[in-house]
């Protein structure tokens, strides 16, 4: 085949330039650490990448939601802790009062320290984060959720309660409101509320009966009313007769389902009230407590009214409590979920990255052997460009 | 004698020919398009004798032009496909290169923005979190706008490129056209051909083969004709007709080519094939229009789905929410030549079905029809084109006025300048809507076990939207609200009171209350930042197939492959292209070695002759001194 001069140059310079153009990709690949410098490099690739990058962003951003509910949440578990040590101290000192041992004077003593507990109890349910919010006001957190009036603590927050997204399809509430932690405590068994009539003559204490029987349960308020020191008669809210018999100190008394007993001896006009259970906030219980431990005892009846009262008070303490440590169970549950769900992203981001890796990553050990691989060649198209070039007939003429 | 003496010199003279068209060749060796030539001998007519006939030396025939038409046809069409893929491939690598960098394309700043948004949710209350949103917003806005303003320079390149390539087509044509005369004329005179001027056309016919496909034919007179497009005749004899760029019918900013026929201009753009020229005009049709759609459906969607969850909140001020975003609306183009008065608007009714096509909107004097602009396939649409009942075809909804004539035709883009007007329109962190504008409760009586719902605005436009709403159990099974009527309770089923939406679950006892209030003061409510927080990952586009992330990864894969696909075929052409020179360059190019090889080989045939010469003087010398003694 004919080979014209021209071709022999260009043909060289041709082979030159591509190699040139090899080795400065190469080159661009090595310093930037991609394999892919644009998506034509890889279409299908680069998407991925792209949808993989936003899946790591997206991963990180729920790291850092699930970091902010768990900041939030270990707030309110501990100042949870804080409300249970005062409920629990309370409780003591509410069992203490009921002891025969003492007197007005040191119930009042015990009814100042309740007092004082009400107060850091009150400052606790207006707790505020680093930012300044309230952390019990739900979505109102520039209110302050719980103010004194002269009816007691108000409510002014509301029972919004913020959730947080952890996951892709993941949310968790960063806390409870005021409402959920500190009121809306079911009081007496939770069915039902005994209380002795303040006008009661007799020493009759009543205890916080059960249910014993839920189908046969009729919510309604009964009052047993005692007709003679030894007979008594239940009315239910119409004044109907629903159970009636007579009093043994001590003895079960049931219908409908509930059962409770009275002890002590009731005088005759004596009367108790089985009332269904309302929410109670857990303020009132403390208000209530501190107005028993400070109304005079002076005689027998004086104490049963106590006893009747301060059982009253253990009871909703111990609902109250109860109560807290629900809370404190759900905070701690959702605090070892995020761990759960923080784990589960780590992981999650983890394996995107090594994903991403593959695929836009350089080898850099095959980019390193390919780039000596085309300097050798380009070395080599150079010389023999050189040496074919001063080839001529024209030298030797 | 005197013939041997009129043969060498006859041979003196040949050669000398030879020589010079010998050095001809070197100096033209780097001559682009030089075909090579050679000097045809022929032996002269022989003189009769009684022995029969005497050679009487050589002369030249011709000088011989080495060209190949099949190999040089091969050559002109590998030009025209290869010029194709580079400007093909020059221009989408430019969009691949826009879209590659992954700091500078639309996937970081669109993630950071819901990023954003997620921060607000985790912390609605500050206002260091809402202005980043705020940055971040205008961040996305920027990008998007710099995308969009990116793509449009390219459309201005390619129209700059159109209006190159039509002016260098025209002054080729020209070229060509002046070459045929001279051709034509040359040859008439002399008889014979005038190789240089013919590798002049030829250089011609190559450059513009790199602008366009053209096919040729040669006439007997040795003039060309050029065809391009469907047929249409570029250059006839000496004649050329003059191709014009002129602004498409419905958009101006769109260049089209022209041609002049004898039944008036004609478009003949989309007849247009191969070469640069039609790189470029296949690089619109085929990646920079639906690049452009694609990112404005991205943008489009971007702004209308975060707007309509933004409008569904409130604000710190305890207003509802605003647009947050801006988007250029889609573009009605009315035909050029419409006769009728009648103003079409279109807007975006469910970007859900929208799609990433053009439109064109015609009327025939009865009825109105809409087709895709790229394949003509008819698209039905509903409505009658009122205002109150508007065409409505996949995502758009088209309003028609009065006093269209028949004929009349409009090009609706739905998406084409989206990116563009991309802009954020709120500057108070305040006027985020983080919040939902209700909230629930259950009142501190209930002696149930019911729970309701932190309820969901399904219609922020309801006038009692903020009304307090008063759910009561008349008894466990049903419920009155507001005091009114008796709805039969199912647990977790939708109540739908106000625009708002609630659920309530477990077991209400007789006379439990459930509230649905305004959410005043509720600052820390972060319940529509969480729903716009997923609004990325939720499958929107393509009929709820697609996140907007997946829109924008789609384009970035199309125009990626495309590129890529430009790129394989044309190191394929690269190939075609250098074989075919090869092919052309063997037949018709210089070889110095061969021409020294000629040089030495005509030199000592030219001093034969001149010996041949000396040869008779030596006769003549003896003769004479024969004849003197």
């Amino acid at each position: 085949m004919r080979v014209a001069s021209q071709t022999i140059a260009r043909q060289g310079v041709e082979a030159m330039q591509k190699l040139s153009a090899e080795l400065a990709r190469t080159q661009r690949q090595i310093s930037s650490g991609r394999r892919m410098l644009s998506p034509s490099d890889d279409p299908a690739g680069s998407a991925q990448a792209l949808a993989l990058t936003r899946a790591i962003e997206q991963t990180g951003q729920h790291q850092r939601n699930a970091e902010i509910a768990r900041n939030r949440l270990a707030l309110e578990e501990e100042v949870m802790i804080g409300v249970g040590n005062i409920l629990q101290r309370v409780r003591e000192l509410a069992l203490q009062a009921n002891n025969a041992t003492q007197t007005d004077e040191t119930r009042g003593f015990i009814a100042a320290e309740v007092r004082e507990m009400l107060d850091e109890l009150y400052q606790l349910s207006n707790t505020r984060d680093s930012e300044d919010h309230y952390l019990f006001a739900g979505y109102s957190v520039r209110t302050q959720p719980f103010v004194r009036d002269a009816a007691g603590v108000q409510y002014r927050g509301d029972q919004g309660q913020r959730l947080l997204q952890i996951g892709q399809d993941r949310q968790i509430a960063d806390g409870d409101s005021g409402a959920r932690v500190f009121q809306l405590i079911r009081n007496g068994n939770g069915v039902f509320t005994t209380t002795a009539n303040t006008a009661n003559t007799g020493t009759g204490v009543i205890d916080e009966g059960s249910v014993v029987d839920p189908s046969l349960l009729v919510p309604d308020t009964y009052t047993v009313n005692f007709t003679t020191a030894t007979d008594y008669e239940v009315l239910d809210s119409s004044a109907a007769v629903v159970a009636s018999g007579t009093y043994a100190d001590g003895n079960a008394i049931s219908f409908n389902g509930i059962q409770f007993s009275i002890s002590g001896q009731p005088a005759a006009g004596d009367s108790f009230t089985i009332s269904p259970s309302v929410n109670r906030d857990v303020f009132a219980m403390l208000e209530d407590l501190i107005t028993t431990l400070e109304t005079g005892t002076f005689n027998e009846t004086g104490r049963a009214r106590l006893t009747n009262e301060v059982n009253t008070a253990l009871t909703d303490l111990d609902r109250a409590i109860g109560h807290v440590l629900e809370v404190r169970t759900l905070v701690g549950a959702r605090l070892s979920a995020i761990e759960t769900q923080q784990d589960n992203n780590e992981g999650l981001t983890l394996q995107l990255k090594e994903t991403l890796s593959g695929i836009q990553d350089l080898d850099y050990a095959e980019a390193l052997t390919r780039l000596n691989q085309q300097l050798g060649v380009l070395e080599a198209a150079q010389q023999s460009f050189v040496r074919v070039q001063n080839l001529s007939l024209f030298n030797f003429l | 004698m005197a013939d041997i003496l009129r043969t060498a010199m006859t041979g003196l003279v040949a050669f000398q020919r030879a020589l010079s068209t010998t050095g001809h060749n070197i100096s033209n060796a780097n001559t682009q398009g030089y075909s090579r030539q050679r000097v045809d001998f022929i032996s002269r007519i022989p003189q009769p004798s009684g022995g029969g006939f005497i050679g009487s030396g050589t002369q030249v025939r011709t000088v011989e032009r080495i060209y190949n038409a099949f190999v040089s046809g091969e050559l002109m069409a590998a030009n025209s496909a290869h010029s194709r893929l580079d400007a093909f491939y020059t221009l989408a690598a430019r969009m691949d290169d826009m879209l590659a960098d992954p700091q500078a394309g639309l996937s970081p700043s669109l993630q950071a923005f819901f990023n954003a948004v997620q921060d607000v949710a985790d912390d609605p209350a500050s206002i260091p979190a809402r202005q980043t949103l705020l940055s971040e917003a205008e961040a996305l806005a920027d990008r998007f706008q710099s995308l969009g303003r990116g793509f449009a320079e390219v459309n201005e390149q390619v129209n700059e490129r159109v209006k190159a390539s039509v002016d260098h087509i025209n002054s080729l044509a020209e070229g060509i056209a002046k070459l045929n005369d001279e051709i034509v004329r040359l040859s008439g005179g002399f008889g014979q051909p005038p190789n240089d001027l013919l590798d002049q056309r030829d250089m011609l016919l190559r450059e513009l083969s790199q602008e366009i496909d053209v096919s040729t034919l040669v006439q007997d007179d040795g003039a060309i004709n050029v065809f391009i497009g469907n047929g249409q005749t570029l250059v006839i004899g000496s004649q050329t007709n003059v191709l014009k760029a002129a602004g498409n019918v419905f958009n101006p900013t769109s260049m089209d080519v022209v041609f002049p026929g004898p039944a008036g201009n004609t478009v003949i753009t989309s007849q247009l094939k191969g070469g640069a020229l039609g790189g470029v005009l296949d690089f619109r049709r085929e990646i920079l229009d639906p690049a452009r759609n694609a990112l404005g459906r991205v943008a489009l969607s971007v702004a209308e789905t975060v707007n309509a969850q933004h409008r569904e909140g409130m604000d710190l001020n305890g207003q509802l929410g605003l647009d947050l975003f801006a988007v250029g609306p889609p573009q009605v183009l009315p035909e050029s030549g419409n006769t009728g008065t009648a103003s079409v608007t279109a807007a975006v009714s469910d970007v859900g079905a929208l799609t990433t096509a053009d439109y064109v909107l015609s009327y025939d004097g009865v009825n109105y029809t809409l087709a895709r602009a790229d394949t003509g396939a008819a698209v039905p649409m509903t409505g009658s084109g009122s205002v109150a009942d508007p065409f409505v075809a996949e995502g758009l909804s088209i309003v028609v006025g009065a006093g269209a004539a028949a004929g009349d035709r409009f090009s609706i883009q739905p998406t084409r300048t989206a990116a563009n007007g991309f802009k954020t329109l709120i500057s108070d962190p305040a006027r985020i809507a983080a919040a939902a504008p209700v909230r629930t409760l259950a009142a501190a009586g209930n002696m149930g076990d019911g729970v309701v719902s932190a309820g969901e605005v399904i219609d922020s436009t309801d006038p009692n939207l903020l009304s307090p709403v008063t759910i009561q159990f008349t008894s466990p099974t049903t419920y009155s609200i507001n005091g009114a009527g008796s709805f039969p309770y199912t647990p977790q089923s939708d109540i739908d009171v106000n625009g708002v939406r609630v659920q309530i679950d477990g077991a209400p006892a007789t006379g439990d209350i459930f509230t649905i209030e305004a959410n005043t003061g509720g600052v820390g409510d972060n319940r529509n930042a969480l729903l716009m927080g997923v609004l990325p990952t939720t499958d929107i586009l393509d009929g709820g197939t697609a996140s907007f992330q997946d829109g924008y990864g789609r384009l970035v894969a199309q125009v990626g492959s495309a590129t890529r696909q430009a790129d394989v075929n044309l190191q394929a052409q690269s190939i075609v292209l250098s074989n075919a020179e090869l092919a052309q360059e063997s037949t018709s190019g210089v070889n110095l070695d061969e021409e020294a090889a000629n040089l030495i080989r005509f030199q000592q045939s030219y001093q034969a002759a001149a010996q041949l010469i000396g040869v008779v003087d030596e006769l003549f010398q003896t003769l004479m001194s024969t004849v003197r003694r």
